[in-house]
């Protein structure tokens, strides 16, 4: 798909190039949250530690599940 | 005749010991409501004396924490509210042709990486209020701030060591709610502590003198750990 002024020029695909980048840098971000939550439960136990690993390895995975579909729809 | 055959008598079923009684389900149904109370309560409560289960990393076994301290949970209001303006943000801004120019399928993803977003601000808020913690057991203060998102840092200063203690409480939410701060002069290699927007500063302030007391005595008495 191109545009008025220069009809082969791929704006669609450098969107969607910059979109999935986008998308990688935040399942990377996902990976180091999942990380951080480590890290704070390592160093400290308060009791609902099993909870909040959960809710960091579901974000994770939320943010990998937009990078594939990203990758599909696009 | 000798009998042949005697049929045993029939005994009735012996009622299972676990099975309990309508009142004795009532009894559970309530223990158990108050124990999931008890839990929730003490997963956003943010003054708690003589915490069970609570552990740190660097605490000696002979330690005992008297109070494990975190900001008043009113003061995650301002995140809370942010989080819901941005949850309904997108229904909202549906009526306006913001997005129109994108193809639907970009429009869509958009929307996703949005609630991405928000679920990653609400996660780290959450995190950020939960995890920076001040500490009191019966030897030293600690106090434990994360910062962004892979920095920590653990501050302690032993009770013998503390010079002067404060506490500040001023304008309306905080003297509604009951939480100001707490200033700590040591001689230790942190000289300041501040343990910011607690619940109860009086008490905490009440307790750390009582700390110094002891161990004043405990060291008159030759009894220092």
């Amino acid at each position: 798909m191109g545009n008025i002024i220069f009809p082969n020029f791929p704006t669609w695909g450098i969107a969607k190039a910059f979109v999935l980048f986008g998308m990688a840098m935040y399942v990377i971000f996902g990976f180091v949250m999942v990380r951080q939550v480590k890290l704070m439960t390592d160093t400290l136990q308060l009791g609902f530690e099993s909870m909040i690993k959960i809710f960091s390895y579901a974000h994770l995975l939320f943010t990998i599940a937009v990078f594939i579909f990203a990758l599909i729809i696009l | 005749m000798p009998d042949i055959f005697i049929s045993e008598e029939k005994k009735e079923p012996e009622k299972a010991v676990t099975e309990s009684t309508p009142v004795e389900k009532e009894v559970k149904e309530i223990l158990g409501k108050t124990l999931i109370k008890k839990e929730v309560k003490s997963l956003i409560a943010s003054y708690l004396r003589n915490p069970k289960g609570v552990n740190f990393e660097i605490k000696e076994k002979q330690e005992k924490i008297e109070l494990l301290l975190r900001m008043h949970p009113i003061t995650n209001v301002k995140w809370i509210l942010i989080s819901i303006i941005m949850i309904i943000a997108p229904v909202v801004l549906k009526s306006f042709p913001i997005l129109d120019f994108l193809p639907g399928n970009y429009q869509f993803i958009v929307i996703l990486g949005w609630y991405l977003i928000v679920t990653s601000f609400v996660f780290e808020s959450f995190l950020t209020w939960y995890f920076n913690v001040y500490i009191i057991t019966d030897e030293r203060i600690i106090d434990v701030d994360f910062y962004n998102l892979i920095y920590k840092d653990i501050s302690t200063a032993e009770v013998e060591r503390i010079q002067d203690v404060s506490y500040r409480m001023g304008g309306v939410v905080r003297t509604l709610f009951n939480y100001g701060d707490v200033f700590i002069q040591t001689a230790a290699e942190k000289p300041n502590f501040e343990f910011l927007a607690v619940p109860k500063p009086d008490k905490v302030v009440k307790l750390l003198q009582d700390l110094m007391i002891q161990e004043k005595q405990e060291a008159i008495e030759g009894r220092v750990r």
